[in-house]
């Protein structure tokens, strides 16, 4: 049962409360289309018992209103004349309908105290409008009105369908108990300022981790010891004793502020860390000092001797590159995947738009212009059982995937290219990537390179947006530590993209007037990173806490510090340049508050009011985490072989019909249609092409500068499964998939630039993962293999990031994800007119396969679906192999012939391989396809059909060329794999044929309507 | 007049002022962003300008239903301004959630009177949700609508969750397609022009099952038009979402620039 007030305690708090209800009008051709959503994403059975659904809209306003205000406002503001009802203190809210007639069952939602509530903010704004000389205070809820078939309702679950306890409270109404008010005002509990504590750290070890563990700090005791070395130092303490702070011991604020500065999150340990590798395969060991710089750093820096486009890398908030003359792009992706697991929507929003303001911070400020997703959840239909505490994997995709909907279309930013990957070992927890691409000059009209931060000792430190909440605090080191069912809700935000919208506005209009010196996000860590950053640039910094604008009173000094309330950016502004921004934040109606000063001092000090709190060492801060020691040791797994049936007609015919309709395969039509993907009218190739643009396309081209036909490319390469055999094939294939998907619509490869973002289970041996050893030594492998495939592909990484702790206990239960590597490209396209797309475009043209096929299908889709339904057949070995040199020839190739128009459609052979492809590149025009093999077959002695058909050879393109263009083509491409394999048909039918048999025959109507099926959940 | 100057309001959440300020001056006009609160602090004056155009976005956030609070912004805060320049026979359009701002402040379908009293409302789509997908549009070749003026049908993308175009009076509906108000409607893109027909067509030809299958009104002059579709991501022939299967195409601006071209045409005249 909810919390349950009378409205005499409410009313205890302030004399005026007053409740607005607002219900759709039933009847006259209108639907309650938010009751028959809810409806449709109901468990069927649920659902079921279910006669009737209406829902309302809630508002408890506090304010000095009169009757015939209140009126005023629900007429003007809270409700539609045509179409919606209200009442006032009234009826709708207590499940009663304007006829009279009473609900079944009303449970009202509402938002947890210093839940972020959008709508409620919104309203207040609104009243502003009408009555701008009265303060109000809004708090929203929603009324879900039921009628039932029968009493056999699970009440239970369907009040955990409409709430997460986490953010929101409930209340029911049935039978006689209708009053409306039964969810209390999210007041806040009163809180006092309390001063800042003193941590002893001169006590033994174990009393040390104590202090980490309990304090949610997320340090190991090494760490514990450098901090504990350091407050014992002579010359620390005489410092320390001058600005009156505790000589050998920090303040809970300096606790915190390493704490956050030090965590895995933002500083990357294992990535930084000194390995000792042994490899059991080969017999070898080797030392690794930094897996970042030896693989990540160095082949980017070797190839940036052979281009001259890269203008910052992996330092700033995104990579940037410069594109054109005048312009340069940027791009950066995130993981959010601890919040979201918890609560998938807030997460999922705060993901997106968060990432968005690191292109905000990136340099001066560049602009978003395109969002790219990618989501790895457990299958949606999964049945199993599931450990307490965890969301159903549907209702995870469900959230995030409006979570990132709400966040992007709001913002305004299209979302341009994702993909979705469904594994059972998701289920613990769900990988969330967003990733944003920005636009910026090259030059400011005050001639500074916008890629470059130019602040100095001085300098105000403004800090722009959103205010200071108790929500947020802990993300980043809660982030750095596995889900448990104790994690805490403050790590879960609610984002508010429009406070976030105003703010992108203002800031750019800023940028371009000269105003800003340095900015930077308030993303993990708060202003105790956002700060602590910078001031490493000047050398140091002093803020001040108390004039921090809160949401609440009472924070204390290290709450302010360290809490990642969104919306939020810290800028450098110089101090004749301050009246000026003040006046565009006004005007923009964005909070801009100048909290400190950029020094030289050499330390980052931080006030409240006029007493310190917290000195630290810029040098301490940023370089004092002692580097990790690991160890890692490589066993290639064993794994049973895939038992493949006999290959006929039937077997085969069946298997592509049958794989077209497994998640990981099947069309995300349903899902990627709610978002808006062509916002600032520049996405050139869309997520869906073809004739009825619903087939899928390889990558997004955009072309950003109006009129300009210079484009952008932007695609992504994911490909987990392949970790069962080994990471370093899975990395190599997510590489290779990337660059394929951008050489399909005709990317310009002279000039591309990647992001690694690896999602990895905890690799750190201790009691808890007795097999670290083994997990580190796959993020070595994948280390290798990005150093070697991207110095292969002139593919500098120009940003990153790692995410390191993705497992989960519930219930004593550990799930772990699979080594995961999300490969994101950002590459030029020279003339967007040209840009190819998948979809076959006539009958008759010729269809060519364009790369090596071997017998590759270990760890395929193929295989995944022959284990889920035979259990004795395994994943096999055999995972592609990729041979980058031979490739990248091929896709030069194969782009110069699209630069001379000679190619048709260009479709990238995947998941599923060349079946799946073919049938892909037909569901884009009215005709089907008619092709031989046998000279594929013959071309590798171990390849058999199921290899031809459905192996997952690297490399691999399929193309369609016109008969006017064959001769020319095929000159084109010589000296590279070249199969001619038949022609577009108007048959309607796939025909598969080899050594004179046919062995796969399909109708494309069919297998559409199968690929389309599965995740498609109706209008 | 050379070039007509185009006030493309900004802000609070409209996200689209980029691509209408693009689509506006390769339509020979000069078109400058616009933030509301300059036009209500008075650094800048609607009468200084030509043409005013509400762009898309999700102004507010749509929380308290699209368009709402903006509407709200602009009738109370701007209120004799906004009249001032719709009386003066100037042109105006919302796209969108311009569109959805327009009605709802009742400037759209609007009266003789420019009394500004909502007579229509854009409901949720009936899908439920928020979609992106293309559509075809027809318009009503006996309209006073001069930004349609010699258009008879457009493919042009649709994105929203609230554009069911709806009213509480049926007698409205016959007046305002009497008079031409219901210039555009979804149609089906197989059909023969004219053909667009007041039952309702199945989804997805009409996204969101709006009453006649109306897209988008004019008011009684013809010169404030607003439409839930956007021709303005349309500006360029590259923006179709299957321009890659056409063999003899041009590139350049797209057939739905007529809308752009019409209105500023007409300020070049009067």
């Amino acid at each position: 049962m909810g919390v349950q007030h009378s409205i005499a305690c409410m009313a205890h708090d302030n004399p005026r409360i007053l409740r607005v209800d607002v219900l759709p009008i039933p009847g006259s051709g209108l639907v309650d289309s938010r009751a028959n959503a809810l409806i449709n994403s109901l468990p069927k059975p649920l659902a079921g018992q279910i006669a009737a659904t209406r829902t309302s809209l809630g508002y408890t306003i506090k304010g000095d209103f009169t009757e015939e205000e209140a009126t005023h406002a629900a007429t003007n503001l809270f409700s539609d004349p045509i179409i919606e009802t209200f009442t006032i203190d009234g009826s709708i809210g207590a499940g009663q309908l304007p006829d009279g007639d009473y609900s079944d069952l009303t449970v009202q939602v509402g938002f947890k105290p210093g839940v972020t509530d959008n709508r409620a903010m919104a309203a207040e704004d609104g009243l502003g409008t009408i009555f701008p000389n009265k303060s109000n205070k809004v708090a929203s809820t929603i009324s879900y009105h039921f009628w039932l078939h029968n009493d056999h309702l699970e009440l239970d679950e369907l009040v955990n369908q409409l709430h997460n306890p986490m953010l929101e409270e409930y209340s029911i109404l049935d039978g006689q108990n209708r009053i409306p008010n039964l969810i209390r005002f999210p007041n806040l509990k009163q809180q006092n300022y309390v001063e800042p504590k003193i941590v002893n750290l001169n006590v033994g070890d174990r009393e040390l981790e104590r202090i980490s563990e309990d304090g949610l700090l997320a340090l190991n005791l090494v760490e514990m010891k450098a901090i504990q070395g350091y407050f014992k130092q002579q010359d620390t303490q005489e410092i320390r004793s001058q600005y009156d702070l505790p000589a050998d011991s920090p303040t809970d604020v300096e606790l915190e502020c390493l704490a956050q500065t030090w965590s895995e999150h933002c500083s990357h340990k294992i990535f930084s860390a000194k390995i000792q590798h042994t490899d059991n395969e080969d017999g070898t060991t080797s030392t690794i000092d930094s897996l970042f710089k030896t693989h990540i750093v160095a082949p980017t820096i070797a190839i940036s001797k052979e281009v001259d486009w890269l203008l910052s890398v992996f330092h700033d908030n995104s990579g940037v590159i410069a594109w054109t003359d005048e312009w340069s792009l940027c791009m950066k992706a995130e993981t959010h995947n601890s919040p979201s697991a918890l609560d998938p929507f807030g997460g999922a929003m705060t993901g997106i738009v968060g990432v968005n303001r690191d292109i905000l911070g990136t340099g001066l400020g560049a602009k978003p212009i395109a969002n790219t997703d990618v989501f790895c959840f457990g299958p949606p239909d999964y049945s199993g059982t599931l450990p307490k505490g965890l969301f159903h994997p549907s209702r995870i995709f469900s959230g995030v995937h409006s979570g990132v909907r709400a966040g992007g279309n709001e913002s305004g930013i299209p979302t341009v290219n994702g993909s979705i990957v469904f594994d059972d070992r998701y289920i613990g927890k769900p990988l969330v990537y967003c990733g944003t691409v920005g636009l910026m000059p090259r030059y400011l009209p005050d001639g500074r390179e916008s890629h470059v931060k130019t602040p100095k000792p001085g300098d105000l430190i403004y800090m722009v947006g959103g205010r200071v909440g108790s929500d947020g605090i802990h993300g980043a080191t809660f982030s750095s530590l596995e889900l448990t069912e104790d994690s805490p809700s403050s790590a879960v935000q609610i984002g508010d993209p429009i406070t976030q919208k105003k703010m992108l506005d203002m800031i750019l209009e800023a940028r371009d007037a000269g105003l800003i010196q340095v900015i930077t996000d308030n993303g993990a860590g708060g202003l105790s990173s956002s700060v602590g950053e910078m001031a490493e640039l000047t050398g140091g910094a002093t803020i001040d806490l108390g004039v921090v604008p809160l949401k609440q009173l009472g924070l204390k000094s290290w709450e302010i510090l360290v809490s990642e309330s969104q919306e939020r950016m810290t800028v450098g502004i110089r101090g004749e340049d301050s009246d000026e921004f003040e006046r565009l934040a006004r005007l923009h109606e964005v909070e801009a508050t100048a909290i400190g000063t950029f020094s030289d001092t050499g330390f980052f000090q931080v006030n409240h009011n006029e007493k310190c709190v917290g000195l630290i060492p810029i040098a301490f801060l940023h370089e004092g985490c002692p580097q990790m020691q690991l160890e890692s040791e490589w066993n290639p797994p064993t794994n049973p072989d895939v038992v493949l049936p006999i290959p006929t007609l039937g077997s085969l015919s069946g298997a592509l019909e049958k794989i077209l309709t497994r998640p990981n395969i099947a069309s995300k039509e349903w899902w990627v249609r709610s978002y808006d993907h062509e916002v600032i009218a520049q996405t050139v190739i869309k997520p869906f092409v073809g004739l009825n643009h619903d087939a899928p396309g390889d990558a997004a081209v955009i072309a950003p500068l109006p009129g300009s036909t210079t484009g952008a490319v932007i695609s992504n390469g994911i490909v987990p499964r392949y970790s069962d055999i080994d990471a370093y094939s899975m990395t190599a294939a997510a590489i290779d998939e990337a660059v394929r998907n951008a050489v399909c619509v005709g990317v310009d490869l002279s000039m591309i630039a990647g992001l690694d973002n690896f999602c990895w289970p905890d690799p750190i041996e201790s009691e808890k993962t007795p097999d670290g050893k083994q997990k580190l030594a796959q993020l070595v492998r994948s280390n290798q293999a990005l150093d070697d495939v991207c110095r292969a592909y002139t593919l500098p990484c120009i940003s990153g990031k790692d995410s390191m702790k993705n497992d989960a206990v519930i219930d004593g239960q550990k799930i772990s994800v699979p080594p995961t590597l999300l490969f994101s490209l950002i590459g030029r396209h020279k003339d967007i007119t040209k840009a190819v797309t998948s979809d076959f475009k006539d009958y008759d043209d010729h269809i060519y396969l364009l790369g090596l096929t071997k017998q590759e299908i270990g760890a395929s889709e193929l295989a995944f679906m022959l284990r889920d339904s035979d259990n004795s057949s395994g994943i096999g070995t055999s995972v592609p192999i990729l041979d980058p040199e031979r490739n990248i020839a091929l896709y030069r190739a194969l782009t110069n012939a699209m630069e001379d128009n000679m190619v048709r459609s260009a479709h990238d052979c995947s998941d599923g391989g060349l079946s799946v492809s073919l049938a892909e590149s037909c569901f884009g025009f009215s005709g089907g396809a008619n092709i031989d093999v046998s000279e594929i077959l013959l071309s590798d002695d171990e390849l058999d059909e199921w290899g031809a058909l459905f192996g997952e050879s690297l490399g691999r393109i399929i193309v369609s060329v016109s008969p006017e263009n064959a001769t020319e083509f095929e000159k084109k491409m010589e000296g590279h794999a070249v199969y001619k394999l038949g022609k577009t048909t108007s048959s309607g039918k796939v025909m598969i044929s080899a050594h004179g048999k046919t062995i796969l025959k399909c109708d494309v109507d069919s297998l559409k309507a199968a690929w389309k099926g599965t995740l498609d959940r109706g209008a | 007049m050379d070039k007509p100057k185009v006030a493309v309001l900004s802000g609070f959440g409209i996200n689209c002022e980029t691509e209408t300020i693009t689509a506006f001056e390769m339509a020979g006009a000069m078109a400058k962003k616009t933030h509301v609160n300059r036009l209500v602090n008075g650094d800048l004056e609607l009468s200084e300008f030509d043409i005013v155009a509400v762009p898309g976005g999700f102004s507010f956030g749509d929380h308290l239903g699209s368009g709402r609070l903006l509407g709200n912004r602009l009738r109370f805060s701007l209120r004799e301004e906004v009249r001032a320049f719709v009386a003066s026979k100037k042109p105006v359009i919302g796209i969108c959630n311009g569109f959805q701002v327009l009605v709802k402040m009742g400037l759209l379908p609007g009266d003789e009177d420019l009394s500004m009293c909502q007579t229509a409302s854009l409901a949720a789509n009936d899908c439920g949700r928020y979609e992106d997908r293309w559509v075809t549009l027809e318009f009503d070749r006996n309209s006073p609508c001069i930004w349609t003026r010699g258009i008879e049908r457009l493919r042009v993308p649709v994105r929203h969750g609230e554009g069911k175009f709806v009213t509480n009076d049926q007698n409205l509906m016959d007046k305002w397609a009497k008079k031409g108000q219901l210039v555009a409607r979804y149609v089906d893109p197989d059909s023969k022009y004219p053909s667009s027909s007041d039952e309702i067509l199945p989804f997805p030809i009409s996204p969101n099952q709006s009453w006649r299958n109306v897209a988008g009104v004019c008011d009684p002059t013809g010169l404030v038009f607003g439409l839930m579709p956007h021709p303005e991501a349309y500006h360029s022939t590259w923006l179709s979402p299957d321009w890659t299967r056409e063999t003899s195409l041009k590139h350049g601006p797209s057939p739905a620039m007529a809308i752009f071209r019409n209105a500023v045409d007409h300020s070049r005249r009067n």
